[in-house]
């Protein structure tokens, strides 16, 4: 299985997706839609990192365990 | 190949269930009460009863058959749709829900009238109804598809019959039936494909070495196992075309642009509440999706690597969940699936044609009646535009049954519809200078560009990433890139050569006023401060006011002072707020675990005689 088959759909979904991402993080917090001083809105910071993390490692983790089972 | 069309007990199965939706659905009538209840259930229900319920309204009838289509072909880069949403979810949860939820907006096309012109608004009606009239039209046309070859009544008279039954309970409930059906729905609908993939499993581990889900892993090929498709190649399913059109473009159209999903969320308690929902349905509830709409596909296809001659060589893709259903499940069983598909299909229908309904009462009848209605002629009004709308698209299942395939007709109506609206709202949220003439050139231009585009594949070219060019088909999911670009490219250049609206103008419609909005909802200065609930029993009080009463005791349990906002609910959880009501906190008086309430609250909150209420300020 080549790179653009395994890998690539990976960076881009991550990369690109990513940058939207951190876009819409960094305007939440500078408009302050998001407070961090707000103990209610810290837990949603975590939150949201977190469910970009948990999408990231299902799809690497099953990318490995497809490489793995050639 | 012959599909299986079931046997008797399969037929009185799929019956029964339908009279059960009904039945269910018909029963909450009577909490519509106006049409803030018929359309957004009265701003009252738990967390958990959204998510579950939007489960229901994300898996169409279409889910199952299409993706147990691509997973026969492709594997588990068959889920790539439903686990690539959470990029837009910070800019949903913090930007778009606080500025539906507390402006009060009752449909998306208000929102176009509020942050842009009048203008704006009646262009995006058109779009928004155009394209949810036609997705009811498709709904039923899959399913009648289905389910006139089990009962063997043609195809139109199943349109129809399917057509009333979903009538029968939403044309008395609204948005409060919508959300208990769908939420009765998405356990059946969870359940049935979990149901499936376990005998799927099961039947493997008997016709294979292996056992459990180890016998479906390994008849799986190495490219099948993938989670994502190969980047530009074939051209009907690659990844980076599937990104943009589904990843970004329906992302951003499903979380900012679906009335249905969003008036799921204005039936929440709470912004909070809404968010709860929307990443508990993200991360727990899309990836169980993705499984239940796709496994049929996978494990036909391990069937298919496994058992030689189950499953023939010429079999069609769009009729593996058929198959696979049969070949698994036993009578009744079968049913049982056919049901949840009915299941799928009577859920998404049901919240598009409440949402459809919403738009033609809030952004066509109301707008332009000469004279105020009262409140039980617009909900009536509503009632019938439902019954309107179920016409229309009936008439129109003829237009869409001449397309090739379902999935050619559902492709284009995404395409067609849904860019020139969510660069529109996308920009009009996070860019201020974004201008009601730049949003116009986005419709009008942005079309016109998209139209040319679809006769002139070359003009695509340079986004196409390296995907073929099919001669006579052109680009299918990467020209979501094109028409995205273009919209924007109209809409950014009108914008910086036309004067921005002024500031006071745009107060609370875009992100960066969010911060204000709980003062501008509640109409004076916002109490933070943390309090506790208290369980409290109700007394009617003869007053008009819309105001309840509490204790000082209890008042400063919860932090709260007169003027503040409360919600009260039945203090039994599993109800979800089913029977609440939001108020304003009162003078207080000296009895403590009483509260008084009027008859408005009572008739609103359907609280029973006896029984203890739930208080909690809410800001």
């Amino acid at each position: 299985m080549d790179f653009a088959r395994t890998w690539l759909p990976f960076l881009y979904l991550y990369g690109v997706g990513g940058i939207a991402f951190i876009l819409g993080m960094i305007l939440i917090l500078k408009s302050k839609a998001l407070r961090t001083t707000y103990d209610r809105h810290k837990k949603w910071v975590f939150v949201l990192l977190y469910g970009f993390l948990f999408y990231a490692g299902i799809h690497a983790l099953f990318i490995y365990l497809a490489i793995g089972s050639q | 190949m012959d599909i299986a069309v079931g046997t008797s007990l399969d037929r009185v199965v799929i019956l029964a269930y339908f009279a059960l939706v009904m039945g269910f659905g018909a029963y909450f009538g009577k909490y519509s009460k106006n049409t803030t209840d018929y359309f957004f259930g009265g701003r009252r229900f738990a967390w958990w009863l959204i998510t579950i319920s939007i489960v229901a309204t994300g898996v169409g009838s279409h889910s199952f058959v299409k993706y147990s289509t691509k997973a026969y072909q492709y594997g588990l880069s068959s889920t790539m749709t439903y686990m690539n949403d959470w990029f837009f979810m910070p800019l949903f949860m913090f930007g778009w829900l606080p500025i539906i939820y507390y402006t009060k907006v009752k449909s998306i096309p208000e929102y176009f009238e509020r942050r842009f012109n009048r203008t704006a608004r009646y262009l995006a009606t058109m779009m928004t109804l155009l394209y949810m009239i036609g997705y009811i039209a498709i709904q039923f046309l899959t399913l009648a598809t289905a389910l006139y070859r089990i009962y063997g009544i043609p195809l139109m008279l199943t349109v129809v019959l399917i057509a009333i039954a979903t009538t029968i309970y939403m044309h008395f409930g609204g948005q409060t039936s919508v959300i208990f059906t769908d939420l009765l729905q998405g356990f059946i609908l969870i359940f049935a494909g979990m149901l499936l993939f376990f005998l799927g499993i099961q039947y493997l581990g008997d016709h294979t070495a292996f056992s459990g889900l180890k016998a479906f892993w390994m008849n799986l090929s190495p490219e099948q196992k993938l989670p994502l498709a190969h980047f530009n190649d074939p051209p009907d399913f690659n990844f980076v075309g599937i990104f943009w059109q589904d990843g970004i473009a329906g992302s951003i159209g499903f979380l900012f642009l679906n009335q249905g999903l969003i008036m799921r969320f204005m039936a929440a308690k709470s912004v909070n509440e809404g968010r709860k929902a929307a990443a508990f349905n993200t991360l727990l509830i899309l990836p169980i999706s993705a499984i239940v709409v796709s496994n049929a596909g996978w494990i036909g296809r391990a069937i298919f690597n496994a058992v030689p001659g189950v499953l023939p060589d010429g079999l069609a893709a769009n009729d593996v969940f058929v198959a696979v259903t049969n070949i698994v499940s036993s009578p009744g069983v079968f049913g049982f699936i056919i049901a949840a598909l009915c299941a799928a299909l009577m859920s998404t229908a049901d919240t598009l044609v409440n949402a459809s309904s919403a738009i033609i009462v809030n952004d066509i009848y109301r707008p332009m009646s000469k004279k105020e209605k009262t409140e039980k002629q617009q909900l009536d009004f509503a009632r019938w535009t439902s019954v309107g709308v179920k016409v229309i698209a009936v008439i129109l299942v003829p237009f869409f049954n001449s397309f090739d395939s379902i999935y050619e007709a559902h492709g284009w109506f995404h395409s067609t519809f849904t860019p020139p609206l969510v660069v529109g709202v996308f920009l009009g949220i996070f860019w201020k200078r974004f201008t009601s003439q730049a949003v116009i050139a986005t419709f009008i231009g942005g079309a016109f560009l998209m139209i040319l585009g679809q006769f002139n594949p070359e003009l695509i070219s340079p986004f196409s990433h390296g995907i073929e060019l099919r001669p006579d088909r052109g680009y299918s999911y990467i020209g979501a890139l094109y028409n995205i670009v273009v919209c924007a490219g109209v809409g950014v250049i009108v914008a910086l050569f036309t004067k921005p609206n002024s500031e006071k103008n745009l107060e609370g419609l875009t992100v960066f006023d969010v911060h204000k909005l709980k003062a501008i909802f509640k109409g004076s200065a916002v109490n933070e401060e943390k309090g506790e609930d208290v369980i409290v029993n109700w007394v009617m009080d003869n007053t008009d006011e819309n105001v309840m009463r509490f204790s000082t005791s209890d008042m400063n349990r919860m932090k709260a002072n007169p003027g503040d906002l409360v919600y009260i609910q039945d203090g039994r959880w599993w109800l979800g707020g089913l029977k609440s009501a939001h108020s304003v906190y009162g003078a207080p008086h000296d009895e403590d675990g009483v509260v008084y309430i009027n008859s408005t609250h009572l008739d609103h909150g359907q609280f029973v005689d006896g029984l203890e209420l739930k208080a909690e300020k809410e800001m």
